[in-house]
């Protein structure tokens, strides 16, 4: 089977990670995919200065970012409404895959989560799932950010049930961490049709 | 923008810069990708093991600085902070055992910062097991090939976990 292929060219990546080696690490591998354009930053205001300052295509942002964690900055990018970032690609890196952890990622808004440590392979399939997966946009009361609507549990808590919603079993929330495969699971839209 | 019939919740299709560059033609190949960022990290890897020695001499400062009569408070905190670099970067970096008995110290600090007993000894021996992953010998291999090392680390591991404070 043939793997789809990206075009990092011309891009503007933005990792914000506390650790500047696992931040050269990251950086590294995509320079080996073919990016242009790496920054890094160490905490949230880093990639808030940055965002406002520069056109950013995509962030990188560690779970664990000071002072308030990734996810945390996650939501605040998605809910400031008159944010012009306020729809760009987030993947969360993050060696927490607990699927409380996972689920409360992609509740704040983010596009996906890698776990860490990362591979180059792995980075490169979840940059393709984000740029090859069409996937809209849901703007509710309570949540912005990519439609969270997955297969294995049907409508997310906190937006409400839509049109099209199917109550399914929902996973146990304690538990072990996830293999990056479920990770993606949780991550996979059901209104493809394709999964 | 395409508008659902929801009252409650306004759901529309967003394409971004990022997609739209990277669904150019004209990318690498993922195979091909995958072999250049391998050929990246291979780049700096040498500087692993100075990176390594600095980690974990700070990871042993912090450990030491709890067995003094007044430990730090955010002594778990730092020990934490150090062993979690250590388990991001080992796998990547080709030594998936280093990723494991970090992995397995992270559990036991925060079993401990979650309430359970300190058992410093445990601590202590999770220290040494990296320092032995470390050596070259040692750095290649993964934690099915040190079969006694892996299941006395899950030990302690489940001692500390299993002890209140």
């Amino acid at each position: 089977m043939t793997r789809p292929t990206i075009n990092l060219r011309d891009l503007v990546v933005l990792i914000a990670d506390p650790s500047p080696y696992l931040s050269m690490i990251a950086h590294s591998i995509l320079r080996g995919f073919g990016t242009s354009k790496v920054l890094e930053v160490r905490n949230a205001m880093g990639v808030v200065q940055t965002l406002s300052g520069q056109k950013i295509d995509i962030l990188l942002v560690d779970a664990r970012l000071p002072p308030q964690g990734g996810l945390s900055l996650t939501r605040a990018i998605r809910r400031k409404v008159d944010n012009e970032n306020r729809m760009i690609p987030i993947l969360i890196m993050s060696s927490d895959t607990r699927e409380t952890t996972v689920k409360q990622a992609r509740d704040a808004g983010a596009n996906m989560v890698i776990a860490k440590p990362m591979s180059p392979a792995s980075l490169y399939d979840r940059l393709a799932w984000i740029a090859l997966t069409p996937r809209q946009f849901v703007d509710a009361p309570t949540y912005f950010g990519p439609d969270r609507r997955f297969k294995i549990e049907g409508f997310p808590g906190g937006v409400g049930r839509r049109k099209g919603d199917h109550l399914l079993d929902v996973a146990e929330e304690a538990g072990p961490a996830l293999a990056q495969d479920d990770i993606d699971n949780l991550f996979s839209a059901a209104r493809l049709g394709k999964d | 923008m395409a508008e659902s019939g929801d009252r409650e919740a306004r759901v529309f299709s967003v394409e971004t810069r990022f997609q739209k560059l990277a669904r150019r033609p004209g990318g690498v190949p993922r195979d091909q990708a995958i072999e250049k960022a391998a050929a990246k990290i291979e780049e700096i890897k040498p500087g692993f093991d100075d990176w390594l020695i600095k980690e974990l001499k700070t990871l042993a400062d912090a450990i030491d600085s709890a067995k003094t009569e007044n430990p730090p408070e955010d002594w778990i905190e730092r020990a934490n902070t150090q062993s979690r670099q250590v388990r991001d970067a080992g796998t990547t970096m080709g030594s998936e055992l280093l990723t494991f008995i970090a992995n397995s110290l992270c559990e036991v600090l925060d079993a401990i910062a979650a309430g359970a007993e300190c058992n410093m000894e445990s601590i202590a021996c999770h220290l040494d097991a990296l320092y032995l992953a470390r050596q070259r010998r040692f750095r290649n291999l993964t934690p099915e090939q040190v079969p006694e090392l892996t299941s006395g680390l899950r030990r302690l591991a489940e001692v500390v976990h299993t002890s209140p404070n």
